[in-house]
């Protein structure tokens, strides 16, 4: 049953937003975080849904999906919005009781609040959906290659992402073992108070590190045997090109910004 | 030229344990005075109990361990020389026990890519590379899988494959076939074969299983660090009793034909396939 558990939950299907360049999205997925926490109004809002509800039409991802990830921060929202309805102070008090007030400032704000954490969940959910982990990591590496020159490790960084989601099946697999184990000799995760299964999980985690730092010591000796020395000469066998399309995306990006921007700044609406 | 040639090699290393008194230093010697010449297109198999030292000295090839005494060249490189490092690896490949532990990406062909693009390999001649090895290991069609996805033989024919990609002159295997069903084990075996025959690649093999040695040109025996047997496999598994001594089994036909031998049954000692021995106990038939 362990083994349900997707890494990543990259959706394969063909589309524009699958074949983007991954560098490309992954900049404008930030670029797209970032325009959220500018906006104020419903009108900008409105603007941003009409262009993620496009862009999530142009890759053929079911909408099922991308609410799927809206569910597992459903308690986050939902926590969100209780805090900022009762405890925003405001001049239009609509009802109170001792700390508790609702205002009508109260109830703009979690509603904002709201709509910006969904949309901001869906954003990145396209990232994810449309790009595979190893592009992925990919394209963290060329992006912050810039900053090695400051000290930032990229290339190791990288390395490190690939590993890691390299061996979470292995690690996966090697957990389900030492739970029937463990089972097998009378263990009991199943039924206590919280802390007693806390502590029913010492059993398990123990063996568990044993074993990751025993891999990982076999693994540098494997890496080693096979020439790795850091990113000095390092050549990448899967070249990224971007492409007339991604730079089309890059325009249409830098549009959107500044429609954001003017909506925020100029007194329109 | 020699492919691998060790001179007195010796590594010896502190083990430190923690009793009552505190902290007890004991040095360890892991192999003593170790002298073996390996040629080129050779396929060589070396022999040993677990913690005889066989390990030890696959590690010394790949330039992964230095010698406490003694040499040991790699196509005349000495591996004490830092500057040869790169190229000792490159000429040298190394395979693991564990499949699992030496796949370094989470697509096969990029795990492939891993040695060249550390080499800084052009990324076309790379491409290049990793089909041809795919193609070398029969694994085409799963380029694109995850490892996680693949059996234990196929990962190691994968590992088998990110090594050839290096194109090395000569593959050590460190009991390559430990952790493998028998299916694993005669898949990975058949294509260790099939790179020393069809390729030509010097193919050093490190084991425990007696019956991958047969098909050796040479079988080389480590006991607690020492070399104690060298020959062709008919001369070492003709020392039975002696094999044993060292914690070895001989293959099962050639104990069948020993037992029978002691019986006074007279069938050569050097048995070592099913076929030899059906051959013999026929031309004994024919005797009585």
């Amino acid at each position: 049953m362990i083994r349900d558990i997707t890494i990543g939950q990259f959706y394969p299907v063909d589309s524009l937003v699958h074949k983007m360049d991954a560098r490309a999205k992954l900049a404008l997925t930030m670029m797209y975080i970032i325009t959220l926490f500018f906006i104020k109004s419903f009108v900008g809002y409105g603007f941003v849904l009409l262009v993620l509800c496009a862009i999530i039409k142009l890759s053929h991802v079911p909408l099922k999906f991308m609410l799927k990830g809206i569910r597992s921060i459903m308690v986050i929202i939902v926590f969100t919005a209780l805090i900022n309805l009762f405890l925003t102070k405001g001049e239009h008090v609509l009802w109170e009781f001792g700390i508790l007030h609702l205002t009508i400032e109260g109830i703009v704000l979690a509603t904002q609040m709201c709509v910006r954490l969904v949309m901001l969940i869906m954003g990145s959910s396209v990232l994810t959906l449309t790009t595979t982990p190893i592009q992925l990591t990919d394209a963290i590496e060329a992006l912050l290659r810039p900053l090695k020159k400051i000290g930032v490790p990229a290339h190791e960084i990288a390395m490190m992402m690939t590993i890691a989601l390299r061996f979470i099946p292995t690690l996966l697999d090697e957990t389900d073992k030492i739970m029937k184990a463990q089972q097998a000799r009378g263990a009991d995760f199943e039924t206590g108070n919280l802390m007693q299964r806390a502590k029913s999980l010492i059993p398990i985690l123990v063996p568990l590190f044993i074993s990751a730092f025993r891999r990982a010591e076999e693994l540098a000796n494997a890496m080693e045997a096979r020439c790795y020395h850091g990113d000095e000469n390092r050549t990448r066998m899967n070249q990224m090109h971007m492409k007339q399309m991604d730079w089309i995306a890059v325009c249409l990006c830098v549009i959107y910004t500044g429609v954001i921007v003017a909506l925020r700044f100029l007194p329109v609406v | 030229m020699n492919m691998v040639k060790s001179e007195h090699l010796t590594y010896e290393y502190t083990r430190i344990t923690e009793d009552a008194n505190g902290e007890v230093h004991e040095k360890i010697t892991a192999l003593s005075d170790v002298n073996i010449t390996i040629e080129q297109g050779e396929f060589v198999v070396v022999l040993g109990h677990n913690g005889s030292g066989k390990s030890t000295f696959a590690k010394h090839i790949n330039a992964l361990l230095e010698p406490t005494k003694g040499t040991l060249c790699v196509k005349d490189m000495d591996t004490r020389n830092g500057d040869l490092l790169w190229d000792i690896r490159q000429s040298a490949g190394m395979v693991f026990q564990n499949p699992d532990n030496q796949l370094v990406a989470t697509i096969v062909e990029e795990d492939i890519a891993f040695g060249p693009e550390n080499m800084g390999v052009e990324p076309s001649e790379i491409r290049k590379r990793v089909d041809e090895a795919l193609a070398t290991v029969r694994m085409e069609q799963y380029a694109t899988y995850s490892p996680s996805k693949l059996s234990g033989g196929q990962k190691q024919r994968i590992a088998i494959a990110g090594v050839l990609a290096m194109k090395p002159d000569c593959i050590v295997l460190d009991e390559p076939t430990a952790m493998l069903d028998p299916v694993g084990r005669k898949e990975v075996l058949e294509t260790i074969r099939r790179l020393n025959r069809e390729e030509g690649i010097t193919i050093i093999l490190i084991t425990h299983y007696m019956d991958e040695a047969v098909q050796a040109d040479r079988v080389y025996v480590i006991d607690d660090g020492k070399l104690v047997m060298e020959g062709v496999p008919k001369e070492i598994f003709s020392q039975v009793e002696r094999l044993q001594g060292y914690g070895l089994d001989v293959p099962q036909v050639t104990e069948v034909a020993y037992l029978l031998r002691k019986e006074g049954i007279d069938l050569p000692a050097d048995i070592l396939t099913i076929e030899e021995m059906v051959g013999a106990i026929c031309q004994y038939k024919s005797t009585i």
